[in-house]
This record gives C-alpha cells, sequence and structure tokens, in this order.
C-alpha cells in the first residue's frame, strides 16, 4: 500500500491543473487496461462513494469539500491518508487484492468500503 | 434528556439577542467566530481536566473543526476586505462562557465529564437553532451564507456526536 507524499500531492495537482493526467480520472476501471485513477469525495461528512470496487495498482484519490479536515485510514491499520484540509486531496494506491475498511480518524463515524480485485 | 433541555433552555437565556434583534452581515460574522473560539477554549479545559477518552477524543475534535471552520472566516474576512463587529450577542456569549468556565475549573473525574459532555450538547443545539433560523436567513452577502451553511453541517455532526457522548457517560439524572 502507498500513500503519496505531501510533495507527490501537491506535484498531481500541478498536472492535474495543466490537464496532463486527466484521460486517467476514471469512476471505475471496466476492465484491466492499466492502473487507474479513481476520483473520490469527501463531503458532508460522508465518503462519496462509500463504496469503491477497483483492481490492484489502482489509485483512489480522495479531496475534501467539507471545512472540517478529515482522514482515510485503513481500519486494519496499514494505511492512513493523514488530514486532508477542505480543498486538498490526498491518495493510495493499492497493490494487494482485498476488502479494506476506510473510516476517519478524526470523525470514526464515517466509513466506506473498497474492494480490490486482482489483475 | 429532561436535564439536557433545561440546559439548553439555561444557556438561551445568556442570549436573549438571539431571538429578538436582527443582525447584519459584520455582526453575525463576529458572533459565530466567537462562538466557535469559546468553544475551543471549553476543549482546553477539557483536555486539561478530563481523563476520559471519549471526552478527549470529542475535545480535541472541538478543536480540530472549529480551528478550521474560524480559519475559513478569517479567509473570508480578508477577502472582502470589512472587519467584524462585536455586539450584544457575542458579550453575552462571551460573558456566559467565562462564568461556565469558572464552573468547569471547581469540577474534576466523571462530574466534570458529564459537565461539559451536558454543555456541549446544550451549547451546539443553541448555535445550530441559531445558525439555521437566524444566522443563515439573515445573512444578505452568499459567501458568508455559504460559510455559515458549510459550517452548520459541522456543528450538527457536532451536536451528534455530543448526544453520543452524554450517552455513553454515567450521569445523574
Amino acid at each position: 500500500m502507498r500513500v503519496l507524499s505531501d510533495a507527490t500531492r501537491r506535484r498531481f495537482g500541478l498536472l492535474m491543473g495543466a490537464g496532463l493526467v486527466a484521460p486517467l480520472v476514471v469512476r471505475k476501471a471496466a476492465a484491466h487496461d492499466g492502473p487507474h485513477m479513481i476520483e473520490a469525495g469527501i463531503e458532508g461528512f460522508a465518503f462519496v462513494p462509500d463504496r469503491l470496487e477497483i483492481r490492484a495498482g489502482d489509485t483512489v484519490r480522495w479531496t475534501n469539500h467539507d471545512i472540517a479536515p478529515h482522514t482515510a485510514t485503513d481500519k486494519a491499520g496499514g494505511w492512513d491518508t493523514g488530514r486532508i484540509a477542505k480543498g486538498e486531496s490526498a491518495e493510495v494506491t493499492f497493490e494487494a487484492p482485498g476488502a479494506y475498511t476506510v473510516f476517519c480518524r478524526y470523525h470514526p463515524n464515517m466509513v466506506a468500503e473498497i474492494v480490490v480485485e486482482a489483475t | 434528556m429532561i436535564r439536557q433541555t433545561m440546559f439548553a433552555v439555561a444557556l438561551a437565556a445568556v442570549t436573549p439577542a438571539i431571538a429578538q434583534d436582527q443582525m447584519n452581515d459584520l455582526q453575525i460574522a463576529h458572533t459565530a467566530y466567537t462562538a466557535g473560539q469559546l468553544d475551543i477554549r471549553y476543549a482546553h479545559l477539557a483536555l486539561a481536566i478530563s481523563e476520559n477518552d471519549a471526552v478527549r477524543a470529542f475535545a480535541e475534535t472541538m478543536i480540530r473543526d472549529h480551528t478550521a471552520v474560524n480559519e475559513s472566516a478569517v479567509a473570508l474576512i480578508t477577502e472582502l476586505n470589512v472587519t467584524p463587529e462585536d455586539n450584544d450577542l457575542s458579550r453575552a456569549l462571551v460573558e456566559g462562557a467565562a462564568a461556565k468556565r469558572a464552573e468547569f475549573m471547581a469540577l474534576s473525574g466523571n462530574d466534570f465529564d458529564c459537565a461539559y459532555a451536558a454543555n456541549e450538547l446544550g451549547y451546539h443545539q443553541v448555535v445550530n437553532q441559531t445558525v439555521e433560523g437566524k444566522f443563515i436567513p439573515w445573512a444578505t452577502v452568499e459567501p458568508l451564507k455559504a460559510l455559515l451553511s458549510d459550517a452548520l453541517v459541522t456543528f450538527k455532526v457536532h451536536e451528534g456526536h455530543a448526544e453520543e457522548m452524554v450517552a455513553g457517560l454515567q450521569c445523574a439524572s
């Protein structure tokens, strides 16, 4: 599991701003045609969507739309995005198949599920 | 439940201007910011006194979230180049909170936890009623109205957390 650093997040943001990686942004891969960037949100104290089905190697990028900061954290303790402030994003690349329960460390009632299928 | 309701009524009694005098945008901004700062001060007191994990976690959330909301408020104020206006309601809130903190500082252990939890529930109930029923309808500047609406989402979650905190404590009825 790989959590991208702040610097990586910023670089990614710059690339996004330039539209250079926009073609990578998809909701869900219908077939395994390489790693994908899955856009997800945090809004109204909820992960949106609250369930994702992705492929091993895909990256989920959470953008926080709330005023309050949040985290996306593996309930099993495998990874943690750290604080995501309003308007900021954080990414996690899922390399191992499995089911992951995601929660916000600051607001533990916020939960989501990510199912990672083998490629 | 009766105790919580009575507390909310008592808290509301400290702020008589809420239901009476319409406030302008600058007064609303000042009062909303002040209310957030006061809740942050309550939270710091809780972290200094309480040894209850749930109470401490709630207090940390209050500091984190209200700081974020107030930082957004400061950013908006800076962007609009305006100065929030002190007013009777802000002053009443400050005076009421000072008295409440004095009460809290005489408490410890479960007595403190129960008093803090009940205060947080009542405080958020009154604040949410005021923001939703008064401040948002009264606000005339769209960015302020949007900020208050976003903040209300956060405050309502806090109210729910406060309810859970109260329910999880063993407090005398």
